[in-house]
């Protein structure tokens, strides 16, 4: 009794106490960066000094012939490599998860081995495999596909292909541990029952399964497609946005006006928010999708 | 509904803060830091110049902080005039710290401390001349004017030219992109060339000569970087006194003969089967080294790459670079690049960093001999060139008076206003011979995209 009655008002008093440190630097390294950035997108370094520009810098993205195919490759990045990523991560969770897989412990862990490679590391390997002496070109010439090595990264269709590939490499694994966690945790009852009603495995798959993942699948959904908006490493390091720009993504654009070209903090700081304002007018469509289904 | 509203908005602010997280440590690129002082020095002889360095002067010792690229390069350079002038002023009573980043890094960090009010700034820095315009322009008042400073007539005009704002003069220059054309004269014999044949050429006989050797001996004859193809496009340009940018700084690529001519070069290079085009900087140094190519157009710090072939000792020689026939104001001499050292005007310790770059960097040509021989490092000081270093043979390039070539080239480069835009002009252009590979436009209507995306980089 006693306890309970002391415990009262302190265990709000302690609770904060216990998530201030936290909550303050959540406030310095996000917030404050945050409310800043804003600032900066409405102002413009000129002569060495910041002058307010009101919002000529989110004027000038609707001309800016690059930025617009920044976002154009990246909507074809996310529109072609989000949901083949989500329907092979569901697939190989649905295989990963049935019951009559031996040696479960080993393929998961392949599965989600890709994930703990270095962004970098990767992007540099997929270089080297689709290089002229490297892995695929050595492979096709061997089965007499091609006569002479391909530049695979000089072409702007086949870069983009090659970015898909990697990204469809390193980003599976990871969504096949959401969907496999989801899936252990759907009642055994529901496929019992399906089983008695004679439903076969796919009638079993689109009726039973996928509607009892559909919060994870929005979920995934949601990462993958601000993953996707955010790709940076790979554009970087396999084809440093060529040819012609094909391959370049917004944030790669970001980088190159705030570090390559003459710094303009305030318009790169203007284009990211132009991303975040993507990301949420995205995620509010999901979620409206996934709300009328269910 | 207010709630859900709530709901989704608190998921996506947690979604987008757990991956912009994840983003930012997964971003980080492994920082090459490597902080050396000239005190962690290895050798004897740097070590007791740093007991001298050390011992209790009146005041208290200072330190200059410099930031640089390269460790092989201009790091090592500077370390060593550390230990001329720990040398040469004993009384100085400063240390001197050669911090070697990538040079990503050092624009990267420069940019930021600049652009956010100046903290964390080194003393001393080296910038490249292409890059020299925009941080001028961008962050005026950041550098010490080093005009009063210097004899800079001592120095090379265009080198000082490139650094040098509305009559101030911002930078000590430091090494030059000299162009050569290196070439294995092996291979270019063997299709009935010789040595003679490779001197001041015009491109329209080097491509004639490139198909026979490519016919002949089945290797490609030149090699450029596949998705930027600037290093032989600035060469060219350069080699007519033509840039990207006019004297005025007004884009100058839709009428530009020169660059007209370059694209024309460089596609006919490519019909004839003579170019090859590496994906990288480390391919194109591997295909020279391992001999699938036979030339190669680019600057004096180019040479360690070749050398990395030790079998092919003797049959590598250097010459002027080609020359635009059609143009008449086209020279055998260009410049691709070059860096200069500049003085952050707040730095504490400003005139301490101005006199050691004094002590050094003007009037001792045997510190441009030691660099020179050591480093291979192309001075911009014009009474370094008189000396002995000059007609030192190189074994590798068969006996050839490489440096001398150089000391010969580089009075004819003509000054060019590189402006503050480089890396924006090459994106452009870039992106023009990609789609002119491509065969989407011809040569007038690629200029006249990359005259157009540049124009509206800039805002004009």
């Amino acid at each position: 009794m006693k306890r309970t009655k002391k415990a009262g008002p302190n265990y709000d008093r302690y609770g904060w106490i216990f998530i201030s440190a936290a909550f303050l630097l959540y406030l310095i390294f996000t917030i404050y960066p945050a409310v800043e950035s804003l600032m900066l997108a409405f102002q413009s370094l000129e002569g060495g000094e910041y002058i307010f520009v009101g919002l000529k810098n989110f004027k000038r993205m609707f001309g800016d012939a690059i930025f617009l195919q920044s976002l154009k490759n990246t909507f074809l990045y996310m529109v072609l490599q989000v949901p083949v990523m989500l329907i092979m991560a569901l697939v190989i969770a649905v295989m990963l998860n049935s019951s009559f897989l031996k040696f479960k412990g080993f393929f998961r862990t392949s599965i989600f081995l890709p994930c703990v490679t270095s962004l970098v590391a990767y992007s540099i390997l997929f270089k080297m495999m689709f290089s002229l002496d490297g892995i695929i070109n050595q492979a096709l010439m061997h089965l007499g596909i091609l006569d002479a090595p391909y530049q695979f990264l000089q072409n702007s269709g086949w870069a983009r292909a090659v970015i898909v590939i990697a990204m469809l490499w390193r980003w599976t694994g990871y969504n096949v541990i959401f969907y496999l966690s989801a899936l252990q945790n759907i009642p055994k009852e529901t496929f019992e029952a399906a089983k008695v009603d004679g439903a076969n495995a796919v009638q079993t798959f689109f009726r039973v399964t996928v509607p009892q993942l559909k919060p994870i699948v929005l979920l995934t959904a949601i990462m993958s497609t601000n993953g996707t908006l955010q790709l940076f490493d790979e554009t970087m390091n396999i084809t440093q946005g060529g040819p012609a720009n094909s391959t370049l993504t917004v944030s790669h654009y970001i980088y190159n006006q705030s570090f390559v070209y003459a710094p303009n903090f305030g318009y790169a700081s203007a284009i990211s928010y132009m991303v975040v304002f993507i990301m949420i007018i995205l995620a509010i469509i999901q979620f409206s999708v996934a709300g009328k289904e269910g | 509904m207010k709630r859900k509203m709530a709901a989704m908005a608190m998921t996506a602010a947690l979604v987008l803060g757990t991956l912009a997280g994840c983003g930012k440590t997964e971003n980080a690129q492994p920082e090459t830091k490597e902080e050396e002082t000239v005190a962690d020095d290895a050798s004897g002889e740097a070590a007791e110049e740093t007991e001298t360095a050390k011992e209790p002067q009146s005041g208290e010792e200072k330190t200059i902080t410099i930031w640089a690229w390269d460790d092989n390069f201009n790091v090592a350079v500077m370390k060593e005039a550390a230990n001329v002038y720990a040398q040469s002023n004993p009384d100085a009573n400063v240390n001197v710290d050669v911090v070697s980043l990538s040079k990503e890094d050092v624009y990267v960090k420069l940019q930021t401390a600049l652009a956010g009010g100046g903290s964390g700034l080194p003393d001393i820095v080296l910038l490249e001349d292409y890059v020299s315009g925009k941080y001028l322009n961008t962050f005026p008042g950041s550098f010490a004017d080093l005009t009063e400073k210097f004899d800079f007539s001592q120095f090379l005009s265009f080198k000082v030219d490139a650094v040098t704002q509305d009559g101030k003069t911002y930078a000590v220059p430091f090494d030059t992109g000299a162009t050569a054309l290196y070439y294995r004269l092996d291979l270019v014999e063997q299709a009935g060339y010789t040595e003679e044949d490779m001197q001041d050429l015009t491109w329209d006989e080097f491509i004639e000569i490139g198909k026979t050797v490519t016919e002949k001996t089945g290797v490609q004859m030149i090699v450029e970087i596949a998705n930027n193809k600037t290093t032989l496009v600035r060469a060219m340009m350069q080699s007519c006194g033509l840039w990207y940018f006019d004297k005025d700084g007004n884009i100058n690529i839709k009428d530009n003969e020169a660059l007209k001519s370059a694209f024309d070069i460089i596609v006919r290079m490519k019909e004839a089967g003579i170019l090859y085009e590496a994906e990288s900087t480390e391919g194109r140094a591997g295909a020279l080294n391992n001999g699938t190519v036979v030339s190669v157009v680019n600057a004096p710090w180019f040479i360690s790459s070749i050398r990395q072939a030790e079998d092919q000792s003797g049959l590598w020689r250097a010459a002027r670079i080609p020359r635009i026939a059609e143009l008449d104001s086209s020279i055998n001499a260009s410049n691709v690049g070059g860096s200069s050292w500049y003085v952050l005007e707040k730095s504490e310790v400003k005139d301490e960093a101005i006199a050691f770059l004094q002590g050094v960097w003007e009037g001792n040509t045997d510190f441009y001999d030691t660099i020179m021989l050591n480093q291979g490092a192309m001075g911009s000081y014009i009474p370094g060139y008189d000396t002995g270093v000059y007609d030192e043979e190189d074994e590798f390039f068969g006996g050839q008076k490489l440096n001398g070539l150089f000391a010969e080239i580089l009075p004819d480069v003509i000054p060019v206003n590189f402006g503050g835009y480089v890396a924006e002009a090459n994106d452009a252009i870039t992106t023009a011979l990609a789609n002119l590979f491509e065969g989407k436009v011809t040569i007038d209507e690629a200029l006249e995209q990359a005259e157009a995306q540049l124009a509206n980089q800039l805002g004009r």
